[in-house]
């Protein structure tokens, strides 16, 4: 149960700062939420719907992020309060509805989140998404710490509707999933009503006049960033350096100069409010100091269009000699650390700081590389993608063709890895693998002859796969799309779907029919339970020596976790050590070298392998590849 | 409790799956109800997969520090797994960094697939002792597994940590934490492993 | 770098260099390793060090020196035709053989003898199988004999079966293959990597048939549906020199097509065999040039001789002698494809024979084409 709700104005709590944005939220009396999962932005709505009943308010895991913003968006336009939550690549996908909503304006204060992953540690790209807050022209937040998140995101309602436009917070991973302490504030006793003005037609053009008038909201947005107290000076009134930062750069920045004892040489400014720029707060900051240094990431957002307004008040603030990511002092891609910054610094202002001897960094560096062996992701025990790209691996071999498997996200992209025998080929964004399967599969005609596979998970079907499968139909492209259906969005957190058949307030629902889609657009379609190798091994051979039109094959096997939960494993599972041949020929100890499930462990004392009871889920696929027949079950 | 130092750097490691994040959190809010500013910086997405996982946590008196601990400032290491501890005292250790460790091996993918080996577990524990001022050992899963659950081994280590002696922590401020943040039905056979955990921790010396 | 005697060393000596000839011996035994459609499919990588079908395949390298002498017991290797006893002309005497099988149906009368005496529990023979892939079948029993009978032309990998069984240790079998497969089989024989005894140690007898090339499964199937579409090919049939016809039966009648239009799909490894006629079988069938009905029998060890004595006292075949100018043809044939092999062999990187290890006199007397029969 989320702690988010708690009514207990002052009470201190460690929170998450998703937890942090989800709670300002609610105090700023927020009625309707939506998104798409994707991490680091799940939890928002993620606890937003543990408490959605309680506090009667509407909360929806949406099939896309463009679909989420529109269901926030109507909650604007009806006068009330809505919250639209997503990574940098959901925006991605909302941008299109978001750069019209610019422009006809909103009413109830409606606020945009999006959590950007530097570094991608849980993403397929690095994207630095302020860039949206300039080209749409809208008011950027990006909040610092875990009690300013909540206090922005409060705000940034009341600033939206006070503007009249969308208002965007831009969090990241090392804000968004990290605990902080959060003093709660006090809930709302209000409720608005839903209603529609019918009398104003909502669009975005004549642009002459909608544009200029959304540059009018921006002027006077700037008006109210000067006076904002999330903008703010920390440090002596003449700096040798200036630090110019935001977002998590702020907490860096402060962790540096602590660590450093530069308390009294190096001054911190760190802006809240990031665009538009608050250009008199600036001036009076960068006249402290000629040497300034842009602290950010990922992009030089702030860093250009800093330098940029600094050019053009040239006259009034002086030369300045500007270091960041432009003049190659930090660097231009991936997430920032305080050890850049202690490094920088360290150089720069002629410190001495040695937190460690370096033998002791030598001998940690060896005994880590001797004894700590390396731990690469892999399916877990017992997950159907391993058996699919098991088969599918095997059918290509025979098949003989080279033909190939075009992908996107989801657990099933580790197909791209040992651990589903490199089957995959490519991997872009949701839905892009049945995507580029149309356009290979329009290539037959220029000599591509390699069959053309593309797959997807259950969400990502939803989510943005059936254009692609309407236009397959629809232009002939020659494919077949593997749908692999776990009952899960998996990767982030078993979140609902629309075929999982529940919401996220907790309502049962009708799944929607996947087979059922997918005939009604007119493809072929066929169900195989992975677990079954052998039938389907055959059946995808078999779609494979088709040529024409697109084929669909869904492979529905409850993800491993889920099914763990819910009921227990399907077989008991053991090796009998007398029949494993181990590393003879004939074996080579093919389920631990390459069919790598971590529930099998090979004992290189005994020369067997045998099974983990602890981490084996009792799938009992392994039992079908052993050559040996060594690998047995039993119905538990 | 005045901390030794401020802010006091804590790393919590394991392998994705072991309720790390939960044993992080649970900490965190310990102290939080002590009265200090904590961080909790965490590495997860696809560490449920068979990934390392890494909590930082910042205990000050004085500042919300940033949620990543600079490099070699650790204070003291928990690890879930013993191969994991090594990991994270390549970056964030120090001399005086101090080891909490849980002696049952996880294997990575890459040892069960023949690709490399699993050291022997006395070889990690004597190179962490070299790395460290002082190492406190228990087998933590063995004692949830006589529970009857391998997932009681966090909460051990958090049982452990209580007898050390080095953050406030103890068993009533654990209980009330408990009662926010973890299911009813499970309370005894959580306090109880708390206190198995308490119990159980032995320093480690070498031979 | 030591060279690798497992699938890494079959890819890389074998399979890269184009010299896989589909006798199967490396198959049926792992999950590494499939024959399928007329290609051996490797279905994922093995980094043993030394394995089966490395020592299995004749195309690693095949000692002709140390095969001749562990089967015949000299190591000077007559050049013309291989060891021979004697060569005759022979025809089966069963009227229901004679009218399925090849020319003269004396391979399939051996191996009923074979079954029927009880001196082999099983055979391994060829089968023509859906859209005519030819596969390994072990059979018991006359029908299964006769259902196998006539001749693939396309390379089948029928070894693949006699490495995966099933077999219940105490067998006695025969095989009939064609030459790369024979000499394959004496390799298995002596192959120790496994602690059980492998089935082809219980070979009591291996029927070897004369052989020029065999065609690659895929192409010249793809060549057949696009002359015959949509028809089933009941049988098939080239006839030999000077005709060289290939007629295909389907059940709308036969369709007679030239043997150069088929040429493109001849197997490229087949150019690097030195082997026409099955040199290391206990006996070698082939045709005789001009006498449709009648085949010609090479006999080379005791097993063959005496199988031939019971098929001849059971008055299921007649023999008589091979007349000298075809015998002298026949050596003929068979030195130009030795001679044919060796220069492939040259051309590909410089190999004085590539995977053939032979004495110096052996090279010498193929190349200036001297010696036919033994002393």
């Amino acid at each position: 149960m989320s702690l988010i709700k708690t009514d207990a104005p002052g009470r201190k709590l460690l929170l998450m700062g998703n937890e942090a944005i989800a709670r300002g939220a609610i105090e700023a009396g927020v009625q309707v939420c939506a998104a798409y999962p994707g991490n680091p932005s799940s939890e928002i709505i993620g606890s937003l719907s543990q408490v959605a009943d309680e506090l009667n308010i509407y909360v929806e895991w949406s099939v896309n992020e463009k679909v989420a913003l529109e269901v926030a968006a109507a909650a604007s336009l009806a006068g009330l309060r809505g919250l639209a939550a997503m990574k940098q690549n959901g925006l991605n996908v909302a941008s299109d509805f978001l750069l019209n909503l610019n422009l006809t304006g909103t009413k109830g204060g409606l606020v945009v989140v999006v959590c950007d992953d530097p570094s991608a540690l849980s993403s397929s790209n690095e994207e630095d998404s302020r860039a949206f807050a300039r080209l749409a022209d809208l008011p950027l937040l990006e909040p610092s710490g875990f009690q300013e998140a909540k206090e922005m995101t409060r705000w940034a309602f009341e600033l939206s509707e006070e503007l009249g436009v969308p208002c965007l917070i831009r969090s990241v991973t090392r804000v968004s999933h990290a605990r902080g302490n959060v003093e709660l504030g006090e809930l709302p006793r209000e409720k608005r009503l839903a209603r529609f003005d019918t009398s104003k037609p909502i669009l975005p053009v004549p642009v002459v006049w909608t544009h200029k008038l959304l540059h009018e909201k921006l002027q006077k947005c700037k008006k109210r960033f000067e006076t904002s107290g999330f903008n703010l000076y920390r440090g002596p009134e003449k700096p040798q350096l200036l630090i110019l930062t935001s977002g998590a750069g702020w907490m860096y920045a402060l962790e540096a100069v602590s660590n450093l004892g530069l308390e009294d040489r190096v001054g911190i400014v760190k802006l809240g409010t990031t665009w538009p720029l608050p250009e008199g707060f600036l001036k009076e900051q960068l006249a402290k100091s000629q040497k300034v240094l842009f602290v950010e990431e990922v992009d030089p957002f702030l860093e250009a269009n800093v330098k940029a307004f600094a050019a053009q008040v040239q006259q009034e603030i002086g030369p300045k000699l500007f270091l960041g990511k432009g003049s190659g002092t930090l660097p231009d891609t991936g997430e920032l650390t305080p050890d850049h910054l202690i490094k920088l610094l360290k150089e720069e202002l002629q410190v001495s700081y040695e937190p460690r001897p370096a033998s002791y960094i030598q001998e940690a560096l060896e005994a880590a590389s001797q004894s700590a062996p390396a731990r690469t992701l892999g399916f877990c025990a017992g997950c159907p993608h391993r058996a699919t790209y098991w088969a599918v691996k095997k059918a290509l071999a025979l098949d003989g063709r080279d033909g190939f498997v075009l992908g996107d996200i989801g657990c099933y992209s580790l197909g791209m890895g040992p651990a589903g025998f490199f089957q995959m080929k490519t991997l872009h964004a949701m839905g892009s693998g049945a995507g580029l399967a149309n356009g290979f599969g329009q290539l037959g005609r220029f000599g591509l002859d390699q069959p053309v596979l593309a797959v997807c998970g259950d969400s990502t079907f939803y989510h943005a796969a059936i254009p692609a499968l309407v236009n397959a139909r629809y232009n002939g492209a020659d494919f077949l799309m593997l749908i692999l259906d776990n009952s899960a969005t998996a990767m982030t957190g078993f979140q609902p779907h629309p075929g999982t058949g529940k919401t996220a307030m907790g309502e049962t629902v009708n799944p929607i029919d996947i087979e059922g889609l997918c005939k009604a657009l007119g493809a072929e379609v066929h169900t195989v339970d992975p677990f079954e190798l052998d039938r389907t091994l055959e059946i995808l051979s078999g779609l494979l020596q088709e040529k024409k039109g697109v084929r669909v094959l869904v492979l529905r096997q409850e993800c491993a976790l889920v099914r763990g939960k819910r009921q227990g494993r399907l077989f008991k599972v053991w090796v009998d050590q007398d029949r494993c041949l181990g590393l003879g020929c004939g074996c080579n100890r093919l389920c631990t070298r390459v069919f790598r499930c971590p529930g099998l462990v090979w004992d290189a004392s005994s020369g067997k392998a045998r099974v983990d009871e602890a981490i084996c889920t009792g799938c009992g696929v392994c039992a079908s590849i052993c050559p040996a027949s060594a690998i047995l079950k039993e119905a538990s | 409790m005045l901390l030794e130092k401020d802010p006091w750097n804590l790393v919590i490691t394991g392998v994705g799956g072991q309720g790390n994040v939960l044993a992080s959190q649970i900490l965190g809010q310990m102290l939080v109800d002590k009265g200090y500013l904590v961080t909790i910086g965490e590495t997860y997405g696809a560490s449920q997969r068979g990934g390392s996982v890494m909590s930082h946590l910042r205990v000050s008196t004085r500042d919300q520090f940033s949620p990543l601990i600079p490099e070699g400032q650790a204070d003291l290491v928990i690890g879930l797994e013993p191969t994991e501890v090594l990991r994270v005292l390549a970056p964030y250790g120090n001399p005086g960094t101090m080891a909490l460790v849980n002696l049952r091996p996880i294997h990575p993918i890459d040892v069960i697939a023949g690709d490399s080996r699993y050291p022997q577990l006395q070889d990690v524990l004597e190179k962490l002792k070299k790395l460290s001022s002082r190492v406190w050992i228990l087998n933590a899963t063995a004692i949830a597994l006589e529970m009857g659950d391998p997932l009681y081994s966090n909460i051990v280590m958090l049982g452990a940590l209580s007898a050390l002696d080095l953050l406030p922590v103890d068993q009533e401020a654990f209980r009330s934490v408990a009662q926010r943040l973890m299911s009813a039905h499970r309370m005894e056979e959580n306090l109880a492993a708390f206190q198995k955990g308490k119990l159980a921790v032995r320093e480690y010396e070498e031979n | 770098m030591d060279q690798n005697r497992g699938l890494g060393g079959l890819e890389s000596l074998v399979m890269g260099q184009g010299l896989c000839t589909m006798c199967g011996a490396c198959a049926g035994m792992c999950p590494y390793l499939e024959a399928f459609k007329g290609r051996i499919v490797k279905l994922h990588d093995c980094d043993l060090a030394e394995g089966r079908c490395y020592a299995h395949c004749p195309r690693t390298t095949l000692d002709l020196t140390a095969l001749n002498r562990n089967r015949f017991g000299s190591e000077e290797i007559p050049v013309g035709l291989g060891f021979q006893n004697r060569i005759l002309m022979a025809r089966s005497l069963d009227p229901e053989l004679l009218q399925r099988a090849q020319t003269g149906g004396v391979v399939s009368s051996l191996v009923v003898l074979a079954l029927e005496e009880g001196l082999v529990d099983a055979a391994v023979l060829t089968q023509r199988g859906k859209d005519l892939l030819p596969s390994g079948r072990i059979v018991t029993c006359r029908d299964q004999v006769l259902d196998c009978a006539g001749s693939s032309y396309v390379a089948s990998p029928s070894l693949a079966v006699l490495n995966k069984g099933p077999w219940n240790g105490q067998e006695r079998i025969a095989v009939v293959g064609v030459p790369c497969q024979i000499s394959a089989l004496e390799k298995m024989k002596s192959c120790n990597l496994l602690q059980d005894a492998p089935a082809a140690r219980r070979v009591v007898v291996s029927i070897g048939l004369f052989c020029t090339w065999a065609l690659s499964y895929a192409p010249f199937i793809d060549f057949l549906k696009q002359k015959l579409p949509s028809q089933v090919v009941e049988a098939m049939d080239i006839s030999p020199p000077p005709e060289r016809i290939l007629r295909v039966r389907t059940p709308s009648g036969t369709m007679e097509i030239s043997v150069d239009e088929i040429r493109p799909f001849i197997q490229p490894a087949c150019a690097f065999c030195a082997d026409m006629t099955s040199e290391l079988a206990d006996l070698s069938v082939g045709t005789v040039e001009g006498e449709p009905g009648w085949n010609t029998l090479i006999l080379r060890t005791q097993a063959g001789e005496s199988l031939l004595e019971k098929a001849l006292a059971k008055r299921l075949l007649e023999v008589k002698p091979l007349p000298s100018a075809h015998a002298e043809h026949l050596v003929q044939a068979s030195m130009l494809k030795k001679r044919r092999a060796l220069e492939a062999m040259k051309n590909v990187e410089d190999k004085q024979c590539g995977y053939l290890l032979a004495d110096s006199r052996w090279l010498e007397r193929v190349r200036l084409g001297t010696e036919g029969r033994q002393q």
